[in-house]
């Protein structure tokens, strides 16, 4: 693991104009190399934070640094090094599958050979290649699942930011994506994702941070949280106290 | 612009473009559905091209052909405002794809701009056929030298962008202010009818002034009345100038003018574009939990229900379809005040007609506003993705429909009423008359009601990009609104004319059984296509 910090949140707030904050206070490090668990119940504010991370919801309060850029200030910077996957992914229905996987190496200024080599590489992994001709209109929601994932994947992001990766995949596509994510941490490439299963976040990641209300109530190195616990049972027990 | 804004617009156009999706489904029903789509907007297209031909030809006739490129210009620059103006919200902000576009390297500015040119190029050919059409006739008549004719063409792809630019100024200023409030979509609604009725009665303000003293209506007038417009709208004048007196400082300040502008609106738009779509695409928590929500409905009304909260979440679809009752009801209001005499002079611009003559049309004059859209037409496709809910529940095809349908009414009737009686009192319509103008009215909603169902279903398209798609450029409203729209003044025509040969009581019950007959006629239609609806 490297000691470079690719993302960095301090002290962001974000409401959404009532009198709740969606998110209250947040700050978190995510250093090349983490794979950085997010978790927490629905409605706790993960999104509300991922979606500020990759530049698509305006905040006012605090600051988010990816590879040292500020997000508010360096939305470029930010965002050509950083790959998003949402939770319910809205892709171009009426482009095929390579037609959209193009355009989304175009925008990252991929060369030819590169892409059809990363575009076969992770399309034969997820078991896509014989779709990627069909309308994306066509596709299950696990299919567009797996194009938006390799539409993330080409562009080889320093920053990896998932909302809920796993949901639609079949077991074999999980599996698949969960090999994807360690190799390209041992890469260096930092991974922050929000996941509502444990088992999968508790062997996956090194780091994991829990959220409630909009705010952090544990975070740290996945043994120094647990404590011998398992994620689940230390989960329920920080849930619960706070 | 850079590659990488033209990689967008390319891929926002692909990813809309009927070829592309003929080019890739093996599904026989959809390419021939999609056949059938290109092979009604190239006749609507030729339609339109027809009637600015014969229209033109007709000044060509008069010897008023020199209005030509004064009324294109001014024609253009109006369609380009109306339009973008209300497409803004849906294509600009608020888009579906808003979260994946924004989280890649694109600068706020670029989107936005990229979206406008998008709208932009998708209604050009609609630009063209006009131009087109009034170019052949402005060319046959008056022979212009030849460098009017790639001047003329060229032009006519720059003179929309200035009013289009100015409408997505103002609808930007619009969901700016709408994003600040809780209630965003209403906000931005009411402020969108504030302003369609702003420029909706502009224009009699700026025939008043431009008339000043004229009361004889002559086609000189109007020809006039045309020239002295469009020197009110520095673009349109500059356009007319190009073309009328080969003005290359006219064409050179329309191009510039607009390049400026274009350049000026998104810089601006692009500081608060990411500001105003995040307000825009989340809101507050709430609270309130509202027992009285959990009422037990028939399965009917809660269908209409759902499409009432379907069509208040949505400001574009909300603008669209409240329209027509909005203007019919500030025709009725404008008519108490004002009397129903007024109206009648400010539309026939002074004609010296006997008013009571038109009191047996007065429901087709509201019919006119509130006829024109409806909104069991769009809610079969506006279902969309979310089309499993209902398809999954145990509910009868012909009772969703009906729930449709029965939303319309909710939405069309108590402005009928409204609309006629008030038109009724200002014109002293005796009160036996009214009622079955009263009457009239409800079942001509009806027949909307059903008639746009029918268009609904026949047409529904479900795999839409954006819901403008099919709140404004659907087979389904087109098919709906012309022949409703064109059927509505023939009607208009033929009671008055009826009216004056026999009783216009008895025109009026005759009309009512005819157009309950074609409202059987088409709920009937409606319900065997839900029969037959997948």
């Amino acid at each position: 693991m490297s000691d470079k910090a690719m993302l960095e949140i301090k002290n962001y707030s974000k409401s959404y104009g009532g009198d709740k904050k969606a998110a209250d206070d947040v700050s978190l490090t995510v250093m090349s190399g983490d794979i950085y668990g997010f978790i927490g119940h629905n409605g706790a504010g993960k999104s509300t934070t991922i979606r500020a991370v990759v530049g698509v919801l305006e905040f006012t309060e605090g600051e988010i640094y990816i590879d040292g850029h500020s997000v508010k200030d360096e939305e470029m910077e930010c965002k050509n090094v950083t790959a998003y996957i949402p939770d319910n992914p809205d892709l171009y229905e009426n482009l095929t599958g390579t037609q959209y996987l193009n355009f989304i190496a175009d925008v990252f200024d991929i060369s030819e050979q590169k892409r059809k080599e990363s575009i076969k590489r992770y399309a034969d992994m997820f078991e896509i290649t014989d779709s990627l001709g069909d309308l994306i209109s066509s596709y299950s929601h696990g299919m567009k699942q797996k194009v938006a994932i390799i539409s993330a994947l080409i562009h080889e992001p320093k920053l990896l930011v998932l909302d809920e990766p796993f949901v639609g995949l079949d077991p074999k596509a999980a599996y698949t994506l969960k090999e994807i994510m360690h190799e390209m941490c041992d890469k260096g490439t930092a991974i922050f994702f929000s996941t509502h299963v444990l088992d999968v976040a508790e062997k996956l990641c090194n780091k994991v941070a829990i959220i409630k209300q909009g705010k952090i109530i544990a975070s740290g190195s996945m043994e120094e949280l647990t404590k011998g616990q398992s994620l689940e049972e230390r989960f329920l027990e920080v849930a619960n106290e706070q | 612009m850079n590659s990488k804004s033209l990689l967008l617009i390319r891929t926002l156009l692909l990813s809309t473009d009927q070829i592309n999706i003929y080019k890739h489904t093996d599904d026989k029903k959809k390419k021939s559905k999609i056949r059938l789509a290109y092979l009604g907007t190239v006749i609507l297209y030729m339609m339109i091209l027809g009637y600015l031909l014969v229209m033109t030809i007709g000044y060509g006739k008069m010897g008023i052909i020199n209005t030509a490129p004064a009324l294109c210009s001014m024609t253009l620059s109006l369609l380009a405002f109306i339009f973008t103006f209300l497409k803004t919200n849906g294509y600009l902000f608020n888009f579906k794809e808003y979260d994946m576009l924004m989280s890649l390297p694109f600068e706020s500015k670029t989107v936005a701009a990229c979206k406008f040119i998008y709208m932009y190029i998708k209604s050009l050919p609609w630009y063209l056929s006009i131009s087109v059409a009034m170019l052949i006739s402005y060319a046959y008549f008056v022979r212009p030298s030849f460098i009017i004719y790639p001047m003329w063409i060229i032009l006519t792809f720059v003179v929309p962008v200035i009013p289009m630019l100015i409408a997505s100024f103002i609808g930007f200023i619009i969901a700016k202010i709408g994003s600040g409030f809780k209630k965003t979509n209403l906000v931005q609604t009411i402020f969108t009818m504030v302003i369609i009725l702003f420029f909706f009665f502009l224009r009699f303000f700026i025939e008043k002034i431009v008339r000043e003293g004229e009361i004889e209506t002559t086609l000189e007038n109007t020809a006039d009345l045309t020239l002295k417009s469009v020197k009110l709208f520095p673009p349109a004048y500059w356009f007319s100038k190009a073309v009328t007196d080969t003005d290359l400082l006219c064409a050179f300040l329309l191009m510039a003018v607009s390049a400026l502008l274009f350049a000026g609106v998104f810089y601006i738009v692009g500081r608060s574009y990411r500001k105003i779509n995040s307000a825009l695409k989340n809101h507050a928590a709430s609270k309130d939990y509202d027992e009285k929500e959990l009422r037990k409905r028939s399965i009917e009304v809660t269908i209409a229900f759902k499409e009432l909260k379907r069509m208040t979440g949505s400001t574009v679809y909300m603008t669209n379809v409240a329209i027509g009752v909005i203007l019919s009801t500030v025709m009725g209001i404008i008519a108490l005040i004002a009397g129903f005499d007024k109206i009648v002079k400010t539309v026939t611009q002074g004609a010296p007609i006997d008013t009571k003559i038109l009191w047996v049309a007065i429901p087709f004059f509201a019919y006119f506003f509130i006829g024109m859209i409806s909104t069991s037409a769009i809610s079969p496709s506006l279902e969309g993705k979310n089309y499993w809910i209902v398809k999954s529940l145990p509910i009868d095809k012909r009772r969703l429909y009906r729930g449709k349908m029965l939303f319309n009414m909710w939405l069309t009737v108590p402005f009928m009423v409204l609309t006629v009686i008030m038109l009724a009192i200002s014109a002293g319509v005796p009160f036996l008359n009214t009622i079955l103008y009263v009457i009239e009215g409800i079942i001509l909603c009806a027949f909307s009601s059903a008639w746009g169902c029918v268009c609904g279903i026949k047409h529904m398209r479900l795999d839409w990009e954006n819901e403008i798609e099919v709140i404004k450029q659907s087979a389904a409203v087109a098919i709906y609104m012309f022949p409703n729209m064109l059927g509505n003044m023939g009607l208009i025509v033929l009671v008055i004319y009826l009216g004056l040969k026999t009783d216009a009581n008895i025109v009026m019950t005759v009309l009512i059984f005819i157009t309950l007959l074609l409202a059987f006629i088409s709920y009937k239609r409606a319900m065997r296509l839900a029969d037959r609806s997948f």
